[in-house]
């Protein structure tokens, strides 16, 4: 057994967060994940990195925190933003009082806009339906989730800091209502682990009231639901937000390649409840398209939902248990001593993704304080990713793809050399795997090797695999042979492809209308056809 | 195209490969990564702001067998032509000049006409200079080896510009010659206009521009969207009479049904269903009745090769089953792909090579096909394949009119 003063409980992004700021102050610290990185609700939303206009009205607090930590990210993690700028659009329908403390909002919280005259509107953007009254730009961007968390990892990696993919925490172990350590279970060999620490941080997000109920800790974290959609290309240039207090349907994030429309709010039961349903969809596209006339003639190539952990003090609670948006989105930190008579622990809870860095700065001062660590917090300043050399940039563009080469340099940073290396060796591996996210053969021939893969959908998250246009139709059967090459680590190839190939129906199951029942049809022809795979979930 | 359109033809692609499974490029270039690649697969990212390097974009020849082949309807040749255009602007700002030059040069077939045909025979002597060819090469990056054709007289119709008074206009037609038939072969504009008199139609010809196909390929799609322009005024007094537009070109043919219906000025709605392709419009008569019947027999064989702009129109190959109905007519249609000229590409210095391996498969198809005795010659409509077939293959190759005019014993008059 090994021991860590710290155990994180967690992999999103304020865990892998929390993992970063600790290993930077000189903290060890072990990081537990049940799934992969990332795997939930901090890749399960529309990859806004908010400005905090949305929340100027409603929750100043939240805006202003918003607005610094989107200054500070666009600064550290410039690889996983793209610096789109988003626009405020109040259309007929909206009410103009609102518009008016909207704007004495965002004067209030220092968040920066500017009028666009509907001209230039239109022009830029030729797909927003024409009954709009006035746009607002604000420095809102897009943030890819699965990049921030990876990012956030491998520079806590190096600083000491260790994670464990696909081990789930148990139980916590007490000793005098004191924090001793944790038992967990290797999901892939079914082992059980006992890890000693003295604190332990409680960063599961929507599993956390599961967690910390595993001794007996009552923590209130509501699952509230949102379903988004994902349009086959970009619509938008930029972000654009209705212009009205905060609802349904009401944002498109332009995503990478894609475009997502989200969100929904719902109450349920556990973090599990996240499969999309067609009701949702439904209330999407109608609420979608006050803002993209003909929503429905425009190409869907999947949904999906995350749960988000709100945080409500029983205090706060007012009525209206159904409605997610009434609870603050902004996050507690809470020690359970002072709540629970337990000491080392201490959960954090709601939040969002925009301020995941504040949230981990806040849990690293806890933590800090109680090992009587003076040094100060840092990854405010410093970058997540170094500089990838010119002479890098410049022998991946000969190698590949323009798109495909500023991609994987996106992804994996100072990594790709290795990969241009067995380009340059064989250029065979040079061809695009995925074709419709340009992902060389090469690219997922690293990620399958890495230590942190061990299932297709691993590999996915890393590189975008299978998550475009086809969704998985023509990359899956050539990725797996890639597989093969290491028995050891991944379930037999039959497993693996239909349990990759029944992830991507999930989303695709609800919107199967137009050219995406096309497209999946030609999927069901390939593998349930030529391919004979049985097992696959009818559709 | 306007935005919504494009978006939804770049929705339409479900990513199945027939495009690029389907491309002449693509089979004989490796280095392309065709059609599915740089139209639809890097729309995505253009849309991002990523652009793919200019030179994968201009292997495409524009020959729209992508676009044939889709079982999607994906205008994948827009996507890529658009692209072209986008980076060709780019280009103008960070300035690689020599083939700036070029594109202005090939994409203006019709300017170029107008120089050649002032002094044919002075510039048809010059081409022919070896020298001559060499500084092209080295200045324009034209290729030295590449067949361009020798000019001709100006085609000026048979008597200019004739007037038709409206009572006969329901047995008129307005004939669109192209630039080939303009600057480098009259004769064939010739004959087109005599087989259409002779089934009884008064032949109407504006001074038209070139149709903008050659200027859309180099990039040019403002100058390309004026031309249609200036075209479909001329046009369109006729078109509003009902009046049918006969082309003899198959590339003009199909800019006049799939591009000019996308302009909007008058005339636009109509083109699209008045514009045919000269023997689509006799294979109507036909159907009709109304097609002369009074064909001499003649013992001649042909191979015919259909061209990829004919193809595209999707009407089939309408000139093979009228050269059935003439007695002693033997055709074989050989369906051996596309010639490799693709209009102006297959003149480009770098693209000589692939346009000869691309019209490879046909060169020895037409060889084979004469010298076990198959057939005779060639025939296609097709100025610039009719070019690239003689000079890959050796044999004479003519459109397929001039069986038509020798049927029907008629003979052009020399003006």
């Amino acid at each position: 057994m090994q021991d860590y003063q710290v155990v994180i409980v967690g992999g999103g992004a304020t865990g892998v967060g929390v993992l970063r700021d600790l290993s930077m102050r000189g903290i060890s610290a072990l990081l537990l994940e049940q799934g992969d990185l990332a795997h939930g609700t901090s890749s399960r939303f529309h990859g806004l990195l908010h400005s905090g206009a949305r929340y100027a009205v409603k929750d100043p607090l939240s805006a202003a925190e918003c607005i610094s930590e989107n200054i500070i990210l666009k600064k550290i993690a410039a690889h996983c933003i793209s610096d789109t700028g988003g626009w405020f659009v109040q259309s007929e329908e909206d009410d103009p009082d609102y518009v008016e403390q909207w704007l004495r909002g965002c004067a209030n919280a220092g968040i920066p806009l500017r009028e666009i005259s509907l001209s230039e509107a239109y022009w830029k953007e030729p797909l927003l339906k024409r009954n709009i009254l006035r746009v607002f730009e604000v420095p809102d961007a897009t943030v890819d989730g699965f990049k921030l968390v990876w990012a956030n990892a491998k520079s806590a990696k190096r600083y000491g800091g260790d994670y464990k993919t696909y081990h789930r925490v148990e139980r916590l172990i007490l000793e005098n209502k004191r924090i001793v350590g944790v038992a967990a279970k290797n999901l892939l060999n079914q082992e059980e682990l006992l890890i000693g620490c003295q604190v332990v941080v409680n960063a599961g997000g929507a599993w956390a009231s599961e967690i910390a109920g595993s001794i007996g800790v009552h923590l209130d974290v509501i699952c509230d639901k949102g379903t988004l959609l994902a349009f086959n290309q970009r619509l938008f240039q930029r972000v654009i937000n209705r212009l009205h207090p905060p609802s349904d349907g009401d944002i498109f994030v332009p995503h990478e390649t894609i475009t997502i429309l989200g969100t929904t709010s719902e109450i349920v039961g556990s973090p599990r409840e996240n499969q999309p349903k067609e009701e949702e969809i439904r209330r999407l596209l109608m609420m979608g398209e006050e803002l993209l006339p003909k929503i429905m003639e425009r190409r869907v190539i999947r949904a999906f939902a995350g749960v988000r952990p709100l945080h409500r003090e029983d205090s706060e609670v007012s009525g209206k248990m159904d409605e997610g948006r009434e609870v603050s989105r902004n996050f507690a930190l809470i020690d359970h001593e002072i709540h629970d008579q337990v000491q080392g622990l201490i959960s954090i809870v709601g939040g969002k993704f925009t301020t995941y860095r504040l949230m981990a700065e806040k849990v690293a001062d806890w933590v800090a304080k109680r090992f009587g660590n003076l040094r100060p917090c840092s990854t405010a300043q410093e970058k997540l990713l170094s500089e990838i050399s010119e002479d890098l940039k410049k022998q991946a563009l000969q190698l590949l793809p323009c798109a495909a080469a500023e991609k994987m340099l996106e992804r994996l940073g100072e990594d790709a050399g290795a990969v241009l290396l067995e380009i340059q060796n064989d250029p065979s591996k040079g061809q695009m795997l995925c074709e419709c996210e340009m992902v060389s053969v090469a690219e997922v021939e690293k990620v399958a090797l890495d230590a942190d893969a061990h299932h297709l959908a691993d590999i996915r998250r890393k590189t975008r695999l299978g998550m475009g246009t086809c969704q998985g139709a023509f990359c899956t059967y050539r990725a797996l042979p890639l597989l093969g090459l290491e028995h050891a680590k991944f379930d037999p190839l039959q497993d693996e492809l239909k349990r990759f190939i029944n992830q991507r129906w999930k989303g695709i199951r609800p919107i199967l209308w137009g050219q995406q029942l096309r497209e999946t049809e030609l999927t069901r022809a390939i593998y349930t056809s030529i391919l004979q795979l049985n097992g696959i979930r009818d559709i | 195209m306007n935005k919504l359109d494009s978006v939804k033809n770049l929705d339409a692609c479900i990513k199945c490969s027939a495009c690029t499974s389907q491309c002449p490029v693509a089979m004989v270039q490796p280095l392309f990564s065709g059609p599915k690649s740089v139209g639809p697969d890097a729309e995505r990212f253009r849309l991002e702001g990523i652009d793919i390097d200019p030179k994968c974009l201009s292997y495409c020849s524009n020959c729209k067998t992508c676009e044939v082949t889709c079982p999607s309807g994906v205008k994948i040749t827009e996507i890529i032509l658009r692209a072209r255009e986008k980076a060709s602007l780019a280009a103008q700002k960070s300035g690689t000049t020599r083939l700036q030059v070029r594109d202005l040069v090939l994409g203006r077939a019709e300017y170029l006409g107008r120089l050649g045909t002032i002094w044919p025979g002075l510039t048809n002597g010059l081409l022919k200079v070896y020298l001559v060819r060499v500084l092209m090469e080295k200045i324009l990056g034209i290729s030295r080896r590449a067949p361009l054709p020798p000019y001709q007289a100006k085609f000026k119709g048979i008597r200019n510009n004739k007037l038709v008074p409206n009572h006969r206009l329901s047995k008129a037609v307005v004939f669109f010659p192209g630039c080939f038939i303009n600057y480098n072969d009259s004769l064939t504009g010739q004959a087109v206009i005599k087989v259409l008199e002779h089934n009884g139609y008064d032949v109407i010809m504006p001074n038209f521009h070139c149709c903008g196909v050659p200027l859309q390929a180099n990039g040019k799609f403002n100058e390309a969207r004026g031309n249609a322009k200036k075209n479909l005024a001329l046009m369109n007094p006729y078109l509003q009479s009902g009046v049918p537009v006969i082309t003899g070109c198959t590339s003009c043919g199909l800019a006049l049904k799939e591009e000019y219906p996308n302009l909007e000025v008058s005339g636009s709605e109509l083109i699209g269903r008045q514009a045919y392709d000269l023997f689509e419009f006799l294979w109507e008569l036909q159907e009709g009745g109304g097609l002369k019947q009074d064909f001499q027999e003649i013992p001649v064989s042909l191979g015919y090769h259909a061209p990829c702009h004919l193809k595209a129109q999707g009407i089939g190959t309408p000139s093979v089953r009228l050269l059935r109905l003439i007695p002693g007519v033997r055709v074989s249609d050989l369906d051996t792909g596309c010639c490799g000229l693709s209009g102006s590409y297959g003149y480009k210095q770098e693209k000589y090579d692939i346009a000869r391996q691309i019209g490879e498969p046909l060169f020895q198809r037409v060889q084979e096909g004469v010298r076990i005795g198959e057939f005779q010659s060639m025939a296609t409509e097709c100025g610039g394949c009719q070019v690239q077939i003689e000079h890959g293959s050796g044999i004479a190759t003519k459109h397929p009119v001039w069986v038509f005019m020798q049927a029907y014993g008629l003979s052009p008059e020399f003006l």
